[in-house]
């Protein structure tokens, strides 16, 4: 089975971890933080807290024994490299990196990172890449199989729940996050609106027209959802 | 004639800001065959066509809006987000 070692726990991370954990896929979780690293036990298999940072800590857990590594460092730029450097080094064969802008992108690439996602990336970018395919966004390969999308939510889920809709028995998928645009009036009366992000929402969120899902599956029953 | 269509368009704001976005361009469209001549409208619409990811159809409200008024800042703003490949 394939074996995922998530580092860095914060909201995007632990996301990760989590979905990963659903499929039923082996996840070590680690973060320097005591609570993040609390927060996972009993989700993922084994949640350590340790220093990324430092290369030995690393080799001795094993870490290189793993098929794929998600580093996800949330501000720590320096951090992010110097680990996926040292991922790199001790061979893992696939490391996912969680880029802070382009120019952390460019130098994760320099350091051997196999992919890299800015997941705060900028609206006109994400439209960009919609350009090849109108509802797909993005796209991450975690393994041959399996994949992490960004695509519109079919409009057939709007006001509905998740536990509703139960996307994991009905199509086998994770739902990591949600975007939704918040519309709010300005002083001069017109309408505009802002995005959020629901991390790791709850069966009880309803799904709104226009909402993007962040999902994580096969990529057979993902595409299946993109038919709909 | 006339408060008819600030009616609707009133009632399209209150539907995008319920997040009804399909509501709300059904109305928007209905307003559009009283008057085509009010950039309020297509800014709206630009807006709701956006929250749906309906990315052509937004550019194109947007560009109605900029050709009534070519000085509308939010308009252009959303114009050159979407365009910006």
């Amino acid at each position: 089975m394939k074996q995922f070692v998530v580092i860095g726990l914060g909201r995007f991370g632990s996301s990760i971890a989590r979905a990963l954990s659903e499929m039923n896929f082996e996840v070590l979780a680690i973060d320097k933080d005591e609570a993040q690293v609390k927060a996972m036990e009993g989700v993922v298999s084994q949640a350590v807290v340790l220093d990324a940072t430092d290369e030995k800590s690393l080799r001795e857990l094993g870490v290189q024994e793993f098929d794929t590594a998600i580093v996800s460092m949330g501000d720590t730029v320096e951090d992010s490299i110097m680990i996926t450097l040292t991922l790199k080094e001790l061979g893992v064969k696939q490391v996912i990196v969680k880029a802070k802008s382009d120019l952390h992108s460019k130098i994760l690439k320099k350091v051997g990172a196999d992919r890299i996602t800015i997941p705060e990336r900028e609206m006109a970018d994400r439209l960009a890449q919609s350009l090849a395919s109108p509802k797909i966004f993005d796209f991450i390969e975690v393994s041959e199989t399996y994949g992490i999308v960004e695509m519109v939510a079919p409009k057939k889920f709007a006001n509905k729940t998740l536990s509703d809709l139960n996307l994991r028995e009905k199509y086998k998928v994770s739902v990591v996050a949600i975007k939704r645009k918040i519309p709010y009036t300005n002083p001069d009366g017109s309408t505009d609106f802002k995005e959020e992000i629901i991390v790791g929402p709850g069966g009880q969120d309803e799904i709104i027209s226009g909402d993007v899902f962040i999902l994580l599956g096969r990529n057979e029953d993902i595409e299946k959802i993109r038919k709909l | 004639m006339n408060d008819d269509y600030n009616d609707l368009v009133e009632l399209a704001g209150f539907y995008i800001l319920s997040q009804r976005y399909d509501e709300a361009i059904k109305v928007l469209r209905r307003a559009e065959k009283m008057r085509k001549t009010d950039a309020r409208l297509y800014y709206n619409l630009g807006i709701a066509y956006e929250a749906l990811n309906e990315m052509n159809e937004a550019r194109e409200a947007f560009r109605l809006v900029l050709k009534l008024d070519p000085d509308h800042k939010s308009a252009q703003e959303h114009l050159d987000k979407l365009i910006e490949e």
